[in-house]
C-alpha cells in the first residue's frame, strides 16, 4: 500500500467529503493510515465534516402540502395530456439506417431521376432539326 | 352455399372465437385496479404507464418528486421554482414513457438528468435565490451561541452558494443530496467522472473557503 500524502488526502477531501463511505474503496485503506498518524490529517477531516453538515442542514425537503401539490398538478397534467406514444419503427429502413452511409437517399434519388430521364421517348433523328437540314431548308426558301 | 342465417351470424361467431383464443394475462399485465402499485418496481411502474395506466404514472410521481424537488431546489434556491422543474421532468417522463428503455438507462439517472437541466436553464436565466426557509425551519438552537454559530454558518454558506456556477450546485446536489455514485452523477450531468471530480472539488473549495471567512 502506498502512503498517501497530505495534499492527496486535501485532494479526496474536497472530492468526495468527510465521510469514508463516499471515499473510493481502493484509496481507504491509505487514508485511514494517514489519519491515524496525522493530526492534519484529522483537522482536515474535520473541516471537511463542518462543511458536509452545512450542506445537509441547508437543504430542505418539501413540505407535505407542497409535494401533495406538485402531485396534484401533475397528476392533472397527465390526465390531460394523451398516452405516451410509442417509438416511430420505419419498417425496413428503420433497420437499414444504422448501415447507410450519409448521402445515401441523394444518391438514389439522382439514380431514380436518371432512369426517368432514360425512358423518355425520344424524338426520331428525322424530326431533329439539325444543322444540315436547316442548311436545306435555307437554300429551298424562295428569296 | 351458406344461407343467409349463416352470413348474418358469421361476424358474431368471428368475434366470440377471437375471444376465446386471447391468452390469460400475464401477472404483470393484471387488471390496472388490481395492480400493486406500491410494491412495484419503478421499471414495471413505468410500463403500465406507458400503456396508459395513469396510476401508475401517480405512485411513480409520488416516489420521484420529492427527490427531483431537492435537486431542483438546491441548483435554483428558489421552492417554486423548484416545484416547477420537478413536475415538468415528471411530465416529460409521461410523454417519453413508451420510448423509455429501462435496458439501456436506468430511470432514476435520466430523471436527475432532466430535472438538472432544467433546473440549470432557470438558474441561468434567474438569479438564484439563499434558502430563507431553510434557517427558519432547521433551526435546532441548543444555546444562544451554538444558534448564532450556526445561523451565522448558514448565511455563510447560502451566499457562497448564491456564487457557485449552477452546473457546481447541481453536482453537489446529485453527489451529496442525493448520494449518487460518480458514475451515476457524471452521467446525469452528461459530463465524465473526472469532469464531474472537478466540479465538486471547485466547489467544496470555494464553500470551504467561504465557511472560514476567506474570499470576501
Amino acid at each position: 500500500m502506498m502512503p498517501m500524502r497530505l495534499d492527496d488526502f486535501a485532494r479526496l477531501l474536497d472530492t468526495h467529503g468527510a465521510d469514508p463511505a463516499r471515499w473510493p474503496p481502493g484509496a481507504i485503506p491509505a487514508a485511514r493510515a494517514l489519519l491515524e498518524r496525522s493530526a492534519t490529517a484529522r483537522g482536515l477531516q474535520a473541516e471537511a465534516r463542518v462543511l458536509d453538515e452545512a450542506l445537509r442542514d441547508s437543504l430542505p425537503g418539501p413540505a407535505p402540502e407542497a409535494l401533495a401539490r406538485m402531485r396534484a398538478n401533475v397528476a392533472r397534467a397527465v390526465a390531460r395530456a394523451p398516452r405516451p406514444a410509442a417509438p416511430e419503427r420505419g419498417g425496413l429502413l428503420h433497420w437499414l439506417r444504422p448501415w447507410l452511409p450519409a448521402g445515401c437517399g441523394a444518391l438514389v434519388t439522382l439514380a431514380v431521376c436518371g432512369f426517368w430521364l432514360s425512358r423518355m421517348p425520344q424524338p426520331a433523328p428525322e424530326e431533329v432539326l439539325g444543322a444540315p437540314r436547316m442548311l436545306a431548308m435555307m437554300e429551298e426558301t424562295p428569296e | 352455399m351458406p344461407n343467409i342465417l349463416t352470413l348474418s351470424l358469421r361476424p358474431l361467431i368471428a368475434w366470440e372465437a377471437s375471444i376465446a383464443e386471447r391468452s390469460s394475462p400475464a401477472p404483470g399485465a393484471a387488471a390496472p385496479l388490481a395492480r400493486d402499485l406500491s410494491e412495484a418496481e419503478d421499471a414495471t411502474l413505468l410500463g403500465w404507464a406507458a400503456a396508459g395506466d395513469r396510476r401508475a404514472f401517480d405512485a411513480l410521481a409520488a416516489r420521484h418528486l420529492p427527490l427531483l424537488y431537492r435537486v431542483a431546489l438546491r441548483v435554483t434556491g428558489q421552492p417554486a421554482e423548484a416545484e416547477e422543474v420537478a413536475q415538468e421532468a415528471m411530465l416529460r417522463l409521461w410523454q417519453n414513457a413508451a420510448k423509455f428503455d429501462p435496458a439501456r438507462a436506468q430511470l432514476g439517472t435520466w430523471l436527475y438528468r432532466i430535472t438538472a437541466n432544467l433546473a440549470i436553464d432557470r438558474a441561468r436565466r434567474a438569479r438564484f435565490q439563499p434558502l430563507a426557509e431553510a434557517e427558519e425551519a432547521l433551526d435546532p438552537a441548543p444555546g444562544p451561541e451554538a444558534a448564532l454559530d450556526a445561523r451565522q454558518r448558514r448565511a455563510l454558506l447560502a451566499a457562497a452558494l448564491e456564487e457557485l456556477p449552477p452546473r457546481q450546485r447541481a453536482a453537489l446536489a446529485l453527489s451529496y443530496d442525493q448520494g449518487l455514485s460518480g458514475a451515476e452523477a457524471a452521467a446525469a450531468l452528461s459530463v465524465s467522472t473526472r469532469a464531474l471530480e472537478g466540479l465538486l472539488r471547485r466547489a467544496r473549495r470555494f464553500l470551504a473557503a467561504r465557511l472560514r471567512g476567506e474570499g470576501e
